[in-house]
């Protein structure tokens, strides 16, 4: 068999590989049922997110609908307005249950939006930095060497001191602190890449620098990226509600599952629990089926953990 | 069980001193949880009440107040007003914790001194300025003589602590941080001060009014609400100010604590940006300019005033805490008017907002503190729903303090949630500082963030503030807040309610004036 034959067989492989890995991963996803316990628990909360205006009671950020004498009413209270607050009131007479339903939208929109800026980012500069080399890599290298050596929380912090608050500007703040991550690891990712033989065979092949990088190598490191990715929504999503918790995230008018939480903190020691326990409970969960997804979508792909090749 | 504990403690006692141990754990210390941390040690420099407070504890004044805020004899037993412009102080026997007495030679030197500070940033002269110059008739009698009719001089003199001129003179603010210079006819004497975290001092039992209650009193700067709130429940301090009000209903429940609270002279008040011809917060309800300022319509205010349920604030976020007020100064100072009463009527509101030419209401941008006064970020909040409600479609911005002047210095500021107190008990302090025409020279207007001006209302008040006779003057001055009340520039909410908390044991006396100290605080027994 001559070398140039060889390659294009190594090439075609790597392509027919990619099919096959996909409908192992969904093999290998459902066989856990944990995982499919976090999938379908992920899934009622995007719906539940999704619908949240049609579903929710009341409009929780329009302060027309609201009455403070309506406030901290326990759960199944009537409000003056003639609905019935299944989870209770917070302290400005906000229904929780609609608060809660609203407040997962906002987690979960700043959770995925920021983490796909930051994965554009970050992928942008990992891929090129290993595949350029050089000056370029070193620079942007140690610019993220630098910015993870900063707690993400302090950066968060810092920046939304600086911007105010607002969604807009969490997210900002979110992807400025994330977005090193995913380039220290898209680089690792792509240098492995880039000594397989399908990247020499497309090299030998004639193959332009475009179609190297958006062809072969962003393909073959996508799958890490997702995986990495999706665990790292529900960090996004923790560090939204920390930010909002410590009173520099979203504004007090439309707060998110962190800032209602901080609401209700301080009621805790008085006896009503329910303006922070209930929308503590749907971040846990949140969080919780996110991560139980992310791990197995980890285990899986992972060479080490023993899926490969089965 | 307090009677058990007492005596097995006495038992403790007999048997340590037996064994000839240190009995020092019984003598009588309080530890104090304190909210603001003060600045400095030197009482001339900044005109801050966590700073006068602390000042209390080492340095007295020739004129001090009750709880009630009523101005008793401190340092001078007595004084008598001589003509208009004169009065006369006849100081008590005392003397310096370095043993030197007070003379009158002190007190003329401590009342110059703030004058000669020049780098502070709200200096105490507005105390000072009043008086032209001081007459020394003997050692312990000092006459004060004002340029004007001045009747405002005893609230005036006692923000000035009297220090000792022999211990402090020619020192600078900077060379108190050590300790110097801190020798006064207080209560107590200082033994350490670390700055931003505590002061320890002992009892002056040489002190005028008697053995100090407490030997050793530590005070401990605890900003943060919840950590306050544990170093009592822990024991770890004794008593603390400024009870989180959502703590309050269990700290009351529990019987190993007391609870004591007092309505305090500092108000929460609405600015509304009434002066300007247009302002920047203010828009049509699809976002575009307005013509003209809603907030300078008259009707425009008393619609405001009447849509905010401050019984409900009261109520349902400030656990009490709040004395709902529509005056701006207590109903026992001068200057208050009784048919001023806290009316909530949204129905009227939203009649006078048609009146006014905004049948559908108008857009408001709304500012507010979140860590300058009890609960705002919840009060400014409940304003703005209740604002909404009757048609003001009101943004609410609840940002620092540091954020909020710095919008106002840069004019963005339509409307503000802000307090102010009233220290002197009658109205025309908060007058001249929050409503009337802004003027550097004369000193009035300083924080009139509502840029409100209405030159006929200030000659009612310059008036007021030239009649010596009491009675009178509270006469002049209830005319001019019966204007007030119609005019609106500013809209008063409330009067904050302070709240102290100690462990069981310690008697604690309530003050209007927000001024924590060991003075306020008593064993028992």
């Amino acid at each position: 068999m001559s070398h140039d034959a060889q390659n294009a067989m190594s090439l075609q492989t790597a392509r027919s590989r990619r099919t096959q890995a996909a409908a192992k991963l969904v093999r290998a996803f459902v066989t856990s049922p944990a995982a499919v316990f976090g999938g379908v628990l992920l899934l009622g909360f995007l719906v539940l997110a999704a619908l949240a205006p049609q579903l929710s009671p009341q409009n929780p950020y329009d302060l027309e609908a609201l009455d403070l004498m309506d406030n901290m009413l326990p759960p199944g209270s009537e409000l003056g307005t003639g609905v019935t607050a299944l989870l209770g009131t917070d302290d400005q007479g906000r229904d929780l249950l609609s608060a809660i339903l609203h407040g997962l939208r906002i987690s979960i929109v700043v959770g995925v939006i920021s983490v796909l800026i930051s994965c554009i980012i970050g992928a942008t500069v990992g891929i090129g930095c290993a595949y350029l080399g050089g000056w370029a890599d070193t620079i942007a290298m140690r610019i993220v060497d630098l910015q993870l050596a900063f707690p993400t929380i302090l950066i968060a912090l810092m920046l939304l001191s600086v911007f105010g608050r607002g969604v807009d500007n969490v997210i900002i703040a979110l992807v400025t602190v994330q977005w090193a991550y995913y380039a220290r690891m898209m680089r690792g990712v792509a240098l492995v890449e880039l000594q397989k033989e399908y990247v020499d065979a497309a090299i030998a092949f004639g193959a332009s620098r475009k179609r190297i990088v958006f062809r072969h190598l962003l393909p073959n490191c996508l799958p890490s990226l997702i995986v990495i990715a999706t665990i790292h929504i529900a960090n996004a999503i923790s560090l939204e509600a920390t930010m909002s918790f410590l009173g520099v995230g979203v504004p007090i008018t439309e707060p998110s599952l962190g800032l209602l939480i901080s609401n209700g903190f301080g009621y805790l020691l008085s006896g009503k629990y329910w303006i922070a326990m209930f929308p503590g409970i749907a971040l846990l969960l949140l969080v919780f089926s996110i991560n139980l997804v992310g791990d197995r979508l980890r285990d899986i792909t992972d060479p080490h953990s023993g899926f490969e090749g089965q | 069980m307090a009677k058990t504990t007492h005596r097995r403690l006495a038992a403790l006692a007999l048997s340590a001193t037996l064994a000839g141990l240190p009995v020092s754990g019984l003598a009588e210390d309080l530890k104090l949880g304190l909210m603001a941390p003060a600045t400095t040690l030197d009482p001339h420099f900044t005109n801050a009440g966590q700073n006068l407070a602390l000042s209390a504890h080492f340095f007295d004044t020739l004129v001090t107040t009750d709880a009630d805020g009523k101005f008793i004899p401190g340092l001078a037993e007595s004084w008598k007003i001589i003509d208009d412009t004169t009065w006369e102080f006849r100081l008590r026997e005392a003397q310096f914790s370095d043993g030197t007495p007070l003379t009158a030679e002190d007190v003329k030197w401590s009342i110059n001194r703030p004058a000669t500070i020049k780098s502070s940033t709200a200096s105490l002269t507005i105390y000072t300025k009043a008086i032209a110059k001081m007459e020394i008739v003997d050692d312990r009698t000092l006459r004060v003589i004002t340029e004007k009719p001045y009747p405002l001089l005893l609230p005036d003199l006692s923000n000035i602590a009297i220090l000792s001129k022999k211990a402090a003179d020619g020192l600078l603010t900077e060379d108190f941080r050590t300790g110097k210079g801190v020798v006064g006819t207080g209560p107590y004497e200082l033994v350490s001060y670390d700055p931003e975290n505590r002061v320890v001092m002992k009892a002056n039992d040489d002190f005028w009014g008697g053995k100090p209650d407490w030997d050793n009193v530590e005070l401990r700067f605890l900003p943060n609400d919840s950590a306050r709130l544990s170093a009592l429940l822990s024991g770890n301090v004794d008593a603390i100010e400024n009870v989180p009000s959502t703590a309050l209903a269990s700290l009351r429940s529990n019987a190993a604590f007391s609870v004591e609270e007092k309505t305090s002279y500092r108000f929460v008040f609405l600015f509304l940006d009434s002066g300007r011809e247009t302002t920047p917060g203010a828009m049509a309800n699809d976002g575009s300019a307005l013509d003209s300022n809603p907030l300078a319509d008259v009707r425009v205010r008393q619609a405001i005033n009447l849509a905010i349920n401050r019984d409900a604030i009261a109520a349902r976020l400030m656990e009490g805490l709040a004395h709902p007020t529509t005056n701006i100064v207590l109903k026992s100072m001068d200057g208050y008017v009784d048919a001023l009463q806290p009316t909530y009527d949204p129905e009227r509101a939203k009649e006078l907002l048609a009146e006014a030419g905004y049948p559908e209401g108008f857009r408001l941008n709304f500012h507010a503190t979140n860590n300058r006064l009890m609960n705002d970020a919840k009060v400014s909040q409940a304003v703005a729903q209740m604002l909404t409600r009757v048609g003001i479609r009101t943004t609410l911005d609840s940002v620092p303090f540091s954020v909020i002047t710095t919008r106002y210095s840069q004019g963005e500021i339509s409307s503000a949630m802000m307090s102010w107190p009233v220290p002197t008990s009658e109205a025309s302090f908060p007058f001249r500082a929050l409503i009337a025409c802004a003027d550097k020279e004369r000193g009035w207007g300083l924080v009139n963030w509502g840029h409100y001006c209405n030159p006929e209302l200030d000659a009612m008040m310059a008036e007021a503030l030239t009649v010596m006779e009491p009675a009178k003057r509270a006469d002049a001055l209830e005319a001019a807040v019966a204007v007030i009340g119609a005019e609106m520039p500013i809209v008063p909410l409330y009067f904050q309610v302070s709240t102290w908390a100690a462990r069981d044991g310690i008697n604690i006396a309530a003050r209007a004036d927000e001024r924590t100290s060991a003075r306020i605080f008593s064993t028992s027994e």
